[in-house]
């Protein structure tokens, strides 16, 4: 699934790389010699033989609905054929092809015991496809697939009913979010009117009083400022408390127990690190660092100022040279 | 360093009958060559002994040594041993018949400067030869380089060699710091290095480690001074429990006096009658070296000047 979903991918990549090398009216009908430059609205065809056709050539051929291919002779049938959908009717013919291998060849990565084995059987794939593609080897290619076809029937047939029921499941979680969104839509809606429904009452409240009260208008605006700022509140409010959800993005009801057992616990042994250790054949040299503290550096030349500017230290050279003492210093044993 | 060298691993040599095998093996392999090229002149008895080859490469190794103490400027002495060392490995697998010594020689002793990083022009280093002309130090320059790669690859591309030297300074500093009761260790300095230039012009450099020639070097000459310094390996190195190591360092240290004492200068009129044997070897039968030269010419990589003559010189220019 993955892998076909890939290569779909791929494709119109390699339609867009085409479509800038050709021209408009390089892309026509083979036999009317109508271009799309000529004429916008031709729609173009194509057949499993991977060759182009106007659709109203379409039409005026295949009125009993199978015939040849004008450029190949190849029989075909009208209900076969499909707009075009990439510059390059190739293309268009690869994609059909694959649909159809993977239809055969549809096992996952899961079927195969290694890595390695799956990458050859997609690469065996490929092959096919590049084959029935091309017109390459176009018999055994066929008899190869048939063959497969016979040795795995079980298996694939396993791997369809597995491929529709994920299907479904997919399905099913898409409605489900789709009627949530409308739900969570139409709740919005409401909330909306019952504001400008409060609003509204509000303003007319203060018409009102301010028709029939004694009242001074200025105590009257004061009032009703008031009101309107409390509704506000009221409403931010509303929109602060926000529902409990019960539900998790993936579709998992919150406070329900998952069992993870099924989840493969993978046993390994860790790296461990050793440290490096090189046999010298000799006795233990110090440490550059002990060098001074054991006395050493008393018996070499001090390093001159201008040596030190580049990082040299005598101890450097002490070192090395006791290093090379020492190297090899006993015979090996045994 | 040396523990992790390509000198360890390949170029340390269980015993001294394997190396003098491996030399046999060479001669032999000379003689068969010749001998089955099915060239007309070709005797028996036309081919150096082992033993006359020894003593013609002690000889040459000789001249090495004194080529580059006179070497200006001043060769370091770990140049010298590296040189040195390069002839001999390459002495270890191939016959003084078939590749004359005399260029080899020099060709060591270019390459390990070259090495050991004493950096001098290839002009400058034939500018050392002071009998040569400087059309001849060109020649020779010529032929240098020639085999140079031809040796680099009979050292099987392991240039870097570890000489004694070093380990030398690191042993006296361990001394001047651990072990007092040795009260002035640079008084032995001298015979020590004496020891050590004896010791590179035998096979202990193909046998032993270099730091276990390096403290065989200061324990002799200590005790030539009369001093005992047992207690420094017993005590210092801690080899007071390890009798079986012990044992072994003082085996190893008796072998490399032994083939110190074997060591005899060559004779110079045996010298003289081997060497005719050998330039007779090399005129008639050894042209691959200016076969080769040829085929460069023909190729127009080298296309300098034509060879006046093939002029040989003698190694009586060189010095």
């Amino acid at each position: 699934m993955f892998r076909f979903q890939l290569s779909l991918m791929k494709l119109p990549v390699y339609a867009v790389a085409h479509l800038c090398k050709t021209d408009m009216d390089d892309q026509g009908c083979p036999r009317c010699k109508t271009t799309k430059y000529r004429n916008p609205s031709l729609k173009l065809m194509v057949n499993v033989c991977g060759h182009t056709l106007c659709e109203n050539c379409v039409e005026m051929l295949f009125v009993r609905g199978s015939g040849n291919c004008v450029q190949c002779d190849t029989p075909l049938r009208k209900s076969n054929f499909r707009v075009q959908l990439f510059e390059d009717p190739t293309v268009d013919k690869e994609v059909e092809i694959r649909k159809k291998v993977l239809k055969i060849y549809n096992k996952r990565d899961f079927d195969f015991p290694s890595l390695r084995e799956y990458n050859d059987y997609l690469e065996q794939v490929e092959d096919i496809v590049y084959n029935l593609t091309n017109n390459i080897d176009v018999e055994n290619t066929k008899l190869r697939m048939e063959q497969y076809q016979r040795d795995n029937k079980d298996l694939i047939q396993r791997n369809k009913a597995k491929l529709t029921r994920e299907q479904e499941e997919l399905e099913e979680l898409l409605l489900l979010e789709q009627q949530g969104n409308e739900q969570r839509r139409l709740e919005a809606l409401q909330e909306e009117q019952r504001q400008l429904n409060a609003k509204r009452k509000n303003k007319q409240a203060l018409l009102d009083e301010l028709e029939q009260s004694q009242l001074p208008a200025t105590i009257l605006l004061a009032q009703h400022k008031a009101r309107a700022a409390q509704l506000e509140t009221q409403i931010d409010q509303q929109k602060q408390t926000v529902k409990p959800t019960n539900l998790f993005s993936t579709g998992i009801h919150m406070r329900q127990t998952v069992s993870l057992q099924t989840v493969p616990r993978i046993e390994e042994v860790l790296y461990h690190y050793h440290p490096l250790h090189i046999e010298t054949y000799g006795p233990q040299v110090p440490e550059l660092e002990q060098l001074s503290r054991f006395g050493y550096l008393n018996h070499v030349r001090a390093a001159m100022p201008q040596d030190t500017a580049g990082g040299y230290t005598s101890a450097l050279a002490c070192h090395r040279a006791i290093q090379d003492a020492f190297s090899g210093l006993f015979p090996q044993k045994g | 360093m040396f523990h992790n060298s390509s000198q360890r691993k390949y170029w340390i040599f269980r015993s001294e009958e394997e190396l003098e095998q491996m030399r046999r093996k060479a001669n032999q392999k000379f003689r068969n060559k010749l001998l089955e090229s099915g060239k007309s002149g070709v005797r028996e008895s036309m081919f150096l002994e082992r033993h006359e080859e020894d003593m013609l490469f002690r000889y040459y190794e000789r001249r090495l040594l004194d080529l580059c103490n006179a070497f200006k400027p001043a060769m370091p002495k770990s140049v010298v041993g590296t040189a040195i060392m390069y002839f001999r490995r390459f002495y270890l697998n191939n016959s003084i018949m078939e590749y004359h010594p005399r260029i080899i020689m020099l060709t060591c002793a270019y390459l390990s400067c070259k090495v050991d990083e004493f950096n001098v022009s290839s002009a400058q280093f034939v500018g050392n030869l002071l009998q040569e002309t400087p059309a001849g130090q060109e020649r020779v320059l010529e032929q240098i380089l020639e085999y140079e790669l031809l040796l680099i690859q009979q050292l099987n591309f392991h240039l870097v060699v570890h000489n004694p030297y070093r380990p030398m300074e690191g042993l006296l500093i361990d001394l001047k710091t651990r072990y007092p009761a040795l009260e002035s260790p640079e008084s032995l300095r001298k015979n020590v290095d004496d020891f050590l230039t004896q010791a590179a012009m035998t096979d202990a450099g193909l046998l032993f480690p270099p730091s276990q020639i390096a403290l065989t070097a200061i324990l002799n000459s200590a005790s030539r001074a009369g001093l005992s310094m047992e207690s420094y390996l017993t005590e210092s190195l801690s080899l007071k429990e390890d009798k079986e190591t012990l044992l072994k360092m003082y085996d190893s240290m008796r072998r490399m006096k032994a083939l110190l004492n074997q060591y005899e200068l060559p004779k110079a009129e045996e010298v003289n009658v081997y060497k005719q044997k050998l330039e007779r070897i090399h005129a008639e039968f050894t042209t691959s070296s200016t076969k080769r030269k040829r085929g460069y010419e023909e190729d127009g990589h080298v296309a300098k000047e034509p060879r006046l003559a093939e002029e040989e010189w003698t190694d009586e220019d060189l010095l």
